[in-house]
């Protein structure tokens, strides 16, 4: 029964963890270019959900539409942050930077606070539930998954196949050859924000598809830290390294809700998240350099 | 004297402007309220300083000493007045609690973090408020997510009416002193082997250390004295002030926010910038949420922003250089 269970469950950490993986590529894209950490990550998922829910509510468009347009709103977005503020900041103190998009998160979540309000809202996308024995999926979380796996490719693909992206590559290996080399640094730092951006927005809206009813301004801050212990179980530069680093945080997140549940008089929930905050601390401490990459 | 004027001239402006803030508080008809906040702000600022502003270390979760404090606090008087304990060494052992509590956790978290340079330190800082948060309320440890109200308890302990003048007046009181404290050990610092060594380490850290400076060492002082400050901080302003306590409430990460204004605001670094960045923010903060309640954080934002890029050093780095070579120097800091 508990072992039913518990395979239930670490399936669906792995359908999340696919979404999770994906929405932290945009954050090791950032940091393993860029070399800035966007501590205001958690915002622009928020800024994806709301995405997501404005096409949905508003003009009827399916989710699975909203992906590319989340997409180019977050290009759009990564363009003009990078131009008015992150620019300046890269030769600068990381305290620069670390607060620079750290109040760019809280820009953007009072800007759609003004917007949309502060209650929690929702979308009713009415796909049916599959029955994959292990466990009953919502056709809509493994569209998500999917999609995620679709995302990752596709970053990969780009990545090792076409010009921008070896360049992109080149500067994360070593920024000076690379600008002996004729790549134009500034233009792929400037690529790589937008693009990070824009995956993140892109992440956020499929994780809509797991939380029906818990799309609120202030929803990216658990998605921040996630995103961090993510990145840093992948390697923090490498954006291959945070799909698996989701895949496997995925896996952890759901396989320890089960067993906590067992233990009488705590809150499991909050014990996951403490969890969580915990392999943060170890895994930087045993590893700064990801658990999953090689030496 | 000369020498001792150099050494410890900067403190008396700085102390100078405390008084203001008291005497304004208590002679000008209804500023109490907004005097204690503002006190509030410039201890926030002048502990948060210590670190962030002598190490430029990003510590995202500050907050969680303060939280941490309030509990050393509300433990302290809920315990011992369920003992039988009464009169005023109840709130003193509070005080202990308020530093022993946050001095073990910035150890256990400094031992870990403070190995880690920059982006990854604030990395790891990030998730340490929201980890004991829900620490305390997923293993349900000080009643968990109900909290602590010990209003009965401290009237019990010390009666109703010193009790009441308590919340109202003496806890603002020994924040002015927590505040004017915290500014005498940054200047005490920034005068002795610590400072330098530093500032060194704020500067180049490699270099630093092949000069044969522990850095590590002077960050964990920096770490845990800047957190001991804290939670006399929140003991005295949440506990003392308003005797409950909820995890979501003293673990809100807003209250890191606005120590980074502040500090930033002022001058990270400097001895008079957590003075100056409160009272400009506290001020504007007050003022923003009586004209246009609500708005206070979307346009405090755009204002962070402009400041890092166009004013790194905030309102005391561009004091500080224009008064350099003048007389007035050595009182600036």
């Amino acid at each position: 029964m508990l072992l039913e269970q518990l395979a239930g469950n670490l399936f669906q950490g792995l359908v999340l963890g696919a979404v999770y993986g994906m929405a932290t590529m945009g954050l090791s894209l950032i940091f393993g270019v860029l070399r800035i950490v966007n501590v205001g990550h958690g915002a622009f998922i928020m800024v994806g959900a709301f995405v997501t829910l404005w096409l949905f509510t508003a003009l009827g468009i399916s989710p699975l539409v909203a992906v590319p347009v989340a997409f180019v709103v977050g290009l759009g977005l990564g363009f003009i942050f990078y131009y008015t503020a992150i620019k300046k900041l890269i030769k600068a103190p990381e305290l620069a930077s670390l607060l620079a998009t750290f109040s760019i998160g809280i820009l953007l979540e009072e800007v759609i606070k003004l917007i949309f309000g502060s209650e929690f809202r929702g979308y009713n996308w009415a796909l049916p539930k599959i029955d994959l024995g292990v466990t009953v999926l919502p056709l809509s979380k493994l569209y998500a998954c999917i999609g995620s796996i679709i995302i990752a490719l596709i970053l990969y693909l780009w990545f090792n196949k076409t010009r921008a992206g070896t360049a992109m590559r080149s500067v994360v290996e070593d920024t000076e050859g690379a600008k002996v080399c004729g790549v134009n640094v500034d233009r792929v730092y400037a690529n790589s924000f937008a693009i990070g951006i824009g995956l993140t927005l892109a992440s956020g809206v499929l994780l809509t598809m797991f939380i029906p009813v818990g799309i609120n301004p202030y929803m990216g801050g658990s998605y921040t830290l996630k995103a961090f212990v993510i990145a840093v179980l992948g390697g923090l530069t490498s954006p291959y390294g945070a799909f698996f680093g989701g895949l496997v945080f995925g896996l952890i997140e759901n396989g320890s809700y089960t067993l906590f549940a067992l233990i009488p008089g705590v809150e499991p929930f909050a014990l996951t998240r403490f969890l969580s905050f915990l392999m943060l601390l170890v895994i930087l401490l045993i590893r700064p350099t990801g658990i999953l990459k090689g030496k | 004297m000369g020498k001792r004027l150099s050494t410890y001239g900067p403190f008396i402006p700085v102390l100078a402007l405390y008084v203001i803030i008291f005497l304004v508080g208590k002679g000008v008809q209804g500023m109490w309220q907004v005097m204690a906040m503002l006190t509030f702000y410039c201890a926030l600022g002048q502990a948060f300083n210590i670190f962030l502003g002598m190490t430029g270390y990003v510590d995202f979760g500050y907050v969680a000493f303060l939280g941490v404090g309030t509990y050393g606090m509300a433990l302290s008087i809920t315990y011992l007045a369920h003992q039988g304990m009464t009169g005023p060494a109840v709130i003193i052992i509070g005080f202990l609690l308020a530093l022993i509590f946050p001095a073990l956790l910035s150890m256990a978290v400094g031992a870990v973090a403070l190995r880690l340079r920059g982006a990854y330190f604030a990395i790891a800082t990030i998730g340490v408020n929201e980890g004991f948060r829900y620490l305390i309320e997923g293993a349900k440890i000080w009643n968990g997510s109900e909290g602590m109200i010990f209003t009965s308890e401290l009237n019990q302990v010390l009666g109703r009416d010193t009790a009441s003048g308590l919340s109202t007046f003496w806890a603002d009181v020994y924040l002015f002193i927590i505040a004017a404290l915290a500014a005498l050990v940054t200047l005490h610092f920034m005068r002795s082997r610590i400072g330098y060594a530093l500032t060194a380490l704020r500067e180049d850290e490699d270099a630093a250390k092949v000069m044969g400076i522990n850095v590590t060492k002077y960050k964990i002082i920096a770490f845990i004295t800047s957190a001991c400050f804290a939670g006399l901080v929140g003991g005295t302003s949440w506990a003392l002030k308003t005797p409950y306590v909820f995890p979501p409430e003293v673990f809100e990460i807003h209250y890191t926010i606005e120590a980074i204004i502040i500090v930033l605001l002022g001058g990270a670094g400097t001895l008079m910038g957590p003075v100056i960045g409160a009272l400009i923010y506290g001020l504007s903060k007050y003022y923003l949420s009586i004209i246009l309640p609500g708005f206070q954080l979307l346009i405090f934002a755009p204002i962070i922003i402009v400041i890092i890029i166009a004013f790194p050093d905030g309102v005391m780095g561009v004091v500080k250089q224009r008064l350099r070579g003048t007389s007035l120097a050595r009182f600036i800091e």
